[in-house]
């Protein structure tokens, strides 16, 4: 038996990805250490914020609770993570009491005041230490948050059946497997998490990144309707939490139909080293200021394609 | 040895022990990067170690071990011995390659520990004490957790050797 047991865990183990990936991907990620060391699991920022239009779509679908009236207006918190809990992803999100949404991006490597650890670094440490590190640093009440570990959001864009996006130029890249031409086109499949995925040969980095997830989030939320609301909410359920005290079932009384979303990127300051690692500062007058403008819906109407 | 010296080494070899201890090769990538990332940052220390490979392996195998989303790891597991349950039971037992398959499945749902210690052993050849040295436990454990691993994959075997009408 125990060369039955030998021959089935080499066939395992030539499962392995081809070790060159895994060498560019480290030499990259080398070189691109000053924004902040982005390996492993994919950043998707559409994730954390589809997640928290999904879930309360599908309960309401099966609570069926009667909205007396209009909901109040909500800002809630969306951290994606990747599979070890570390926080990959950050967006501030406004939802309106008719169901449309702003989400602002915030970028991960942001000092707030004066303290020592990055923001990515918050919810790990305690949940409430993030949403007050964000509620000081923007000025905003943060009603609630929403955690989803991001690996599930495969299966999302799985059930969705691909989601419409446009690039300004081809992309193309090895690394992640995506390979898309120009223009506008219904992104579906494995190019779904290579679009979502790609990071480098991005002229904007990370930034770029971001405007993809966002891109790829307002097709999303235009096909989260009907019977998919269900099976999206089922994939995703069991990787998501939530605070304690959020009524998700009065959260949900909003969204009658299709999600509008209005996206944006917070903007940041110089780089910065403390303790060692580099990051960003923000200026805090005009972060607040830029999330004050966005929240009343007075912010520039994203781009319709990204590169 | 110098960092980029052990990576070209031994990174393809440590691609397939984390992928084989992992059963799922796209976890085993990110560990692996991770660990190497980690490791480049003190490479001083680990560099000027008796055994970098053995340190270096502890550290995918801890990663891999403190992983927190269990549930996904046995769903791949449940999923490969669904598999395997469809594998034809009129099989010719000659067939190899469906035995191999099928003893792959039932290591996948081995408690992590265990198919850990049972990877170190069949694929790295690793000694008790390397093993111990690698699961952070002494070598009594490591003898128990061995000791257990083969008696689950041999209790399947006979069963399914039964279902087949052969003795083994």
């Amino acid at each position: 038996m125990n060369d039955l047991i030998r021959q089935a865990i080499k066939a395992e183990a030539d499962e392995r990805v081809d070790s060159r990936t895994v060498l560019a991907d480290l030499h990259k990620a080398k070189k691109r250490k000053p924004l902040g060391l982005i390996v492993g699991v994919a950043t998707l920022t559409a994730a954390a914020a589809a997640a928290a239009v999904i879930i309360p779509t599908a309960i309401k679908k099966t609570d069926a609770s009667p909205a007396a009236q209009t909901p109040a207006a909500q800002n809630v918190l969306l951290i994606g993570t990747d599979e070890y809990h570390r926080t990959d992803a950050l967006v501030f999100a406004r939802f309106e009491g008719d169901g449309s949404a702003t989400i602002i991006s915030l970028p991960r490597d942001i000092y707030v005041g004066s303290s020592p650890d990055r923001i990515n670094g918050l919810y790990m440490q305690d949940p409430r230490k993030l949403t007050d590190a964000v509620e000081q640093m923007t000025g905003s009440k943060v009603d609630h948050w929403a955690a989803i570990n991001m690996s599930a959001f495969g299966q999302i864009a799985g059930i969705v059946g691909g989601v419409e996006v446009c690039l300004s130029a081809p992309a193309k890249d090895p690394l992640s497997g995506v390979d898309l031409p120009a223009g506008k086109q219904v992104v579906a499949g494995d190019q779904v998490l290579a679009f979502l995925r790609q990071r480098f040969d991005l002229t904007g980095g990370d930034l770029d990144r971001t405007k993809r997830h966002q891109a790829f989030l307002a097709g999303l939320a235009a096909k989260i309707a009907g019977d998919k609301a269900v099976m999206m909410a089922r994939s995703v359920r069991e990787a998501i939490q939530v605070d304690q005290g959020w009524d998700v079932v009065e959260f949900a009384a909003r969204f009658q139909g299709p999600v509008k979303i209005r996206t944006a990127t917070l903007p940041v300051g110089e780089a910065v080293q403390r303790d060692g690692t580099s990051g960003f500062a923000v200026d805090p007058a005009q972060t607040k200021q830029f999330v004050e403008k966005q929240f009343n819906g007075e912010g520039p109407v994203r781009d319709e394609c990204v590169s | 040895m110098g960092f980029d010296q052990f990576v070209t080494d031994r990174l393809d070899r440590l691609l397939g022990y984390a992928t084989a201890i992992t059963c799922d090769k796209h976890l085993a990538q990110d560990i692996v990067q991770n660990v190497l990332m980690r490791a480049q940052g003190k490479w001083e220390r680990i560099g000027s170690m008796d055994a970098p490979y053995l340190y270096v392996k502890r550290m995918v195998t801890n990663d891999y071990l403190s992983w927190r989303r269990r549930r996904a790891a046995r769903e791949i597991a449940v999923e490969r011995s669904e598999l395997a349950r469809h594998v034809p039971s009129m099989a010719d037992p000659a067939d190899t390659h469906a035995e191999r398959e099928a003893m792959r499945a039932r290591i996948a749902v081995l408690p992590r520990k265990q198919r850990a210690a049972l990877v170190l052993r069949f694929y790295e050849d690793c000694s008790d004490a390397e093993i111990a040295q690698v699961l952070g436990c002494t070598e009594s454990t490591v003898r128990s957790q061995l000791s257990r691993a083969l008696q689950t994959l041999r209790t399947h075997e006979l069963a399914r050797s039964a279902t087949l009408g052969v003795h083994s």
